[in-house]
């Protein structure tokens, strides 16, 4: 397993290598096939070899470099192009079929989730991912996760890297995680200007500010991840992580409805009413942040390592419980 | 499921071919009728278009002069056998020297030209910038040519857009839009409105086509926003992103210049279309002067003057521009060169075809705009659309109607004029092969990183998307 693994990953490697290649040998600026960044394209090939060594999706992939190869002007470059093409496909068919039938372990998610590990590796960071429902005091198990394990904690201040990053205004841009939450919603009518329209345009390069935004931050959340054990509130980190192969631990952290709300009518001095209709709306533009930047679902277990009920244990007892499956997995 | 949506389509395509063959038969019946089964090779290539590069890819790809050769003599020689020799070398040559001479130069000049226009900048492709820049194109396609706007927007859209993994939608669209729909507001637009200019129709007789266009932009743009967002989401919770790391978007035009050079093009179609109504062009009886080539083949002098201009703008062009330009365009003869090839098998074994419809045509019995609108558009799709359109003005010109817009081919009431032109311009879109730009789109998409649909698959875009704003044309519209 452990040897197929490495020859897909070596294959995959070459694929990278040769795209980059073709794509220089062309002298090109329109774009090469694989776009992103090698460790994500490299990760993703080796998966569709492991898993779908004949699959179509492969094969297709496969052959765009060859399209291109195949219009390089130089003939003794564009020989070798196509010679390492043809011998890379040789080695994909000679790949044994069948791997990852028999367990229900998803290779590609399960490696990069530091606790089916025996222990982390000296290169990996503790990065833990929480998304939370509002009110189920998630926000302060996070940040008390962090003050215990000495690690930093992300919330609000990723945000504001990113605005400064991004050059843009205070209040031009709403944090998708904070209160104001509310104000997410790329559907919603907003007061049109055509300067500030033009200015936006400019000022993100045609993408929606949202998109922008979390491009930003995507970046942001990877480079945290990289260089230092932190705890990541929300803002997608599960997915972003995840897709650029970072290994985490994620989690969810929720409680009952009621409970909920009487927390939040006891700390924000609400109404019933206007606490459950608050918690109702944060649900929902949660949801619909989540689901579309990631294409998933927001707080369907299936997509964290953990689910937490914090209403079971209350703060302090959901604090240890996490800590004891990190330090259990330290050791 | 691929291969029973390929039969599917298959079947749809036979059956689409068919009907032709049928009212051809029944109609002509009589001895001077072109045989059904000289259409046989034109059938042919296009199966082979189709399915080669689904089959055998790399052996179609390094051989296609070579199959095109053999459909061409497969029509040819039994051709001969029928018309003699010499009918035979008169109509190869009629349609090879006024027909695909002129189609090929032209595309070949914008080609050149456009490739040499490249944008630097670091706008990134999203649903909203996709749909602006198919506004533009289409709107675009009608002041230069879907031909000229195809080529001079294929690249900028396909850099923009090449942080994303899905994209091949885009250029469906791309070519539904800016090579196809866009094309109907002038006669510089499209080549079957500039036959109508040089019939009679008013020069800006079209742009009372505007809300017909109008119409299917916004449906069709709608549509598109709609599936390009659902990739674009799919494309970001994959992990895509553009990079947007500097603040600001920096944007630049380099080899600007040739937009001197796309429009002495423009110019010249223009002057194709002018110049044979001039006097000074024409001999004592009404015959465009020219060369003579073949008993009565002969290249009239305005095509002369048009592939002049053509070649000298396309020569400047190369002469005035970096080659690093081309080399940033990732500019290659491959797209040209199998649209050249391919064509001109298309142009040679469609003639039996376009000789049957123009036979047919006529004794059809066609005389409501919907009827028009979906023979001119059926036909379209597969045959030139410039004599099918002919084929079909002559035929409401000789309905014998008084009120309409007077042509040399009789009087064509608005409703009908209308129909033909949106059935020849729109229907195009239905398959690669039903305009010159979709094939040129696609080679350049297929060289790029763009995983295109096969011809079978495009038609089920099309089938999908296209047949249903024409059904709705068809109700609003020519009904």
């Amino acid at each position: 397993m452990q040897e197929n693994r490495e020859k897909c990953m070596e294959l995959a490697n070459r694929i990278y290598d040769l795209d980059g290649e073709v794509y220089k040998c062309v002298g090109s600026a329109l774009g090469r096939t694989f776009t992103g960044s090698r460790e994500n394209t490299v990760q993703n090939l080796c998966m569709l070899m492991l898993t779908k060594p004949d699959g179509h999706l492969l094969r297709s992939e496969l052959a765009l470099i060859s399209n291109m190869a195949r219009t390089i002007k130089d003939k003794e470059a564009k020989d070798r192009m196509i010679a390492e093409y043809d011998n890379i496909l040789e080695e994909i068919e000679k790949l044994p079929d069948g791997f990852g039938k028999v367990d229900i372990v998803d290779l590609s998610r399960a490696e990069l989730n530091p606790t089916t590990r025996k222990k982390l590796s000296g290169d990996d960071h503790l990065v833990i991912c929480i998304s939370r429902t509002q009110g189920s005091a998630g926000n302060d198990i996070g940040f008390e996760l962090a003050d215990e394990l000495h690690i930093n904690y992300y919330d609000v201040e990723i945000f504001n890297q990113v605005l400064k990053r991004l050059e843009a205004e205070k209040g031009s841009v709403n944090d998708a995680e904070t209160e104001s939450f509310a104000d997410f919603d790329k559907y919603k009518k907003r007061n049109f200007s055509l300067k500030t329209w033009f200015r936006e345009f400019n000022r993100y390069h045609g993408l929606p500010r949202q998109d922008a935004v979390f491009f930003n931050m995507s970046d942001l959340i990877c480079s945290l991840a990289r260089s230092e054990d932190c705890v990541i509130m929300g803002r997608c980190a599960d997915a972003i992580l995840t897709n650029n192969h970072i290994p985490h631990i994620s989690l969810f952290i929720s409680a009952p409805f009621s409970l909920r709300i009487q927390r939040l009518m006891a700390s924000k001095n609400m109404e019933f009413r206007q606490a459950a209709r608050f918690l109702r709306q944060m649900d929902r533009q949660h949801q619909k942040y989540y689901d579309f930047f990631t294409g998933g679902r927001w707080g369907r277990p299936e997509n964290y390592d953990l689910c937490i009920n914090s209403a079971n244990y209350g703060i302090r007892e959901t604090i240890d419980l996490i800590e004891r499956m990190i330090d259990e997995k330290r050791k | 499921m691929k291969k029973f949506a390929t039969i599917i389509t298959i079947l749809f395509y036979v059956l689409l071919l068919c009907p032709v063959n049928v009212w051809a038969a029944e109609s002509t019946g009589g001895s001077a009728a072109v045989p059904v089964w000289l259409c046989i090779p034109f059938a042919g290539l296009l199966l082979c278009i189709a399915v080669m590069p689904l089959v055998k890819g790399e052996w179609w790809e390094s051989h296609q002069p070579l199959v095109v050769l053999l459909w061409i003599l497969v029509m040819a020689v039994p051709f001969a056998v029928i018309y003699g020799a010499g009918g035979m070398a008169e109509t190869v040559l009629e349609c090879t020297v006024n027909d695909y001479l002129t189609f090929i130069i032209l595309l070949f000049g914008l080609f050149c030209v456009s490739g040499n226009i490249t944008m630097e900048g670091d706008f990134a492709g999203s649903p909203r910038v996709n749909v602006g820049l198919l506004t533009l194109g289409t709107f675009l396609a009608s002041c230069i040519g879907t031909t000229g706007a195809s080529m001079l927007m294929v690249r900028p859209v396909l850099k923009m857009n090449s942080w994303r993994r899905r994209k091949s939608h885009i250029m469906i669209f791309f070519i539904f839009l800016v090579s196809n729909m866009g094309g109907i507001l002038t006669p510089i637009g499209d080549p079957p409105l500039l036959m109508g200019f040089m019939r009679g129709v008013p020069f800006f007789w079209s742009l009372h086509l505007f809300p017909v266009l109008l119409f299917n932009m916004v449906i069709l743009l709608f549509l598109f926003y709609h599936v390009d967002k659902r990739m674009y989401r799919k494309d970001i919770a994959e992990g895509r992103k553009p990079d947007i790391s500097r603040p600001g978007t920096q944007f630049r035009i380099d080899g600007l210049h040739n937009l001197i050079f796309l429009l002495m093009i423009v110019g010249a179609v223009i002057l194709s279309g002018v110049l044979p109504g001039l006097e000074a062009f024409q001999d004592s009886a009404g015959n465009v002067l020219g060369i003579h080539i073949f008993k009565d083949v002969t290249l009239g002098f305005p095509s002369v003057i048009e592939i002049v201009i053509i070649l000298i703008a396309a020569g400047l062009s190369f002469k005035t521009t970096p080659k690093e330009i081309r080399t940033r365009n990732h500019f290659t003869w491959g797209a040209i060169k199998e649209v050249a090839v391919l064509f001109i098998g298309i142009f040679i074994t469609m003639q039996p075809a376009l000789m049957l419809l123009r036979q047919v045509g006529p004794n059809l019995g066609l005389d409501q705009p919907y009827q028009l609108f979906w023979s001119t558009g059926a036909l379209s799709s597969f045959l030139d659309n410039t004599p099918t359109y002919l084929v079909f003005l002559t035929t409401a010109g000789t309905l014998g109607f008084t009120s309409g817009i007077a042509t040399s081919l009789g009087t064509v009431p608005v409703h009908l004029l209308s129909a033909i032109s949106c059935g020849a311009v729109f229907m195009g879109a239905n398959t690669y092969i039903g305009n010159a730009p979709n094939f040129m789109v696609k080679s350049i998409s297929d060289e790029n990183g763009v995983n295109m649909p096969s011809f079978f698959g495009y038609m089920l875009w099309s089938l999908g998307f296209l047949i249903p704003v024409f059904i709705l044309d068809m109700l609003v519209f020519f009904l």
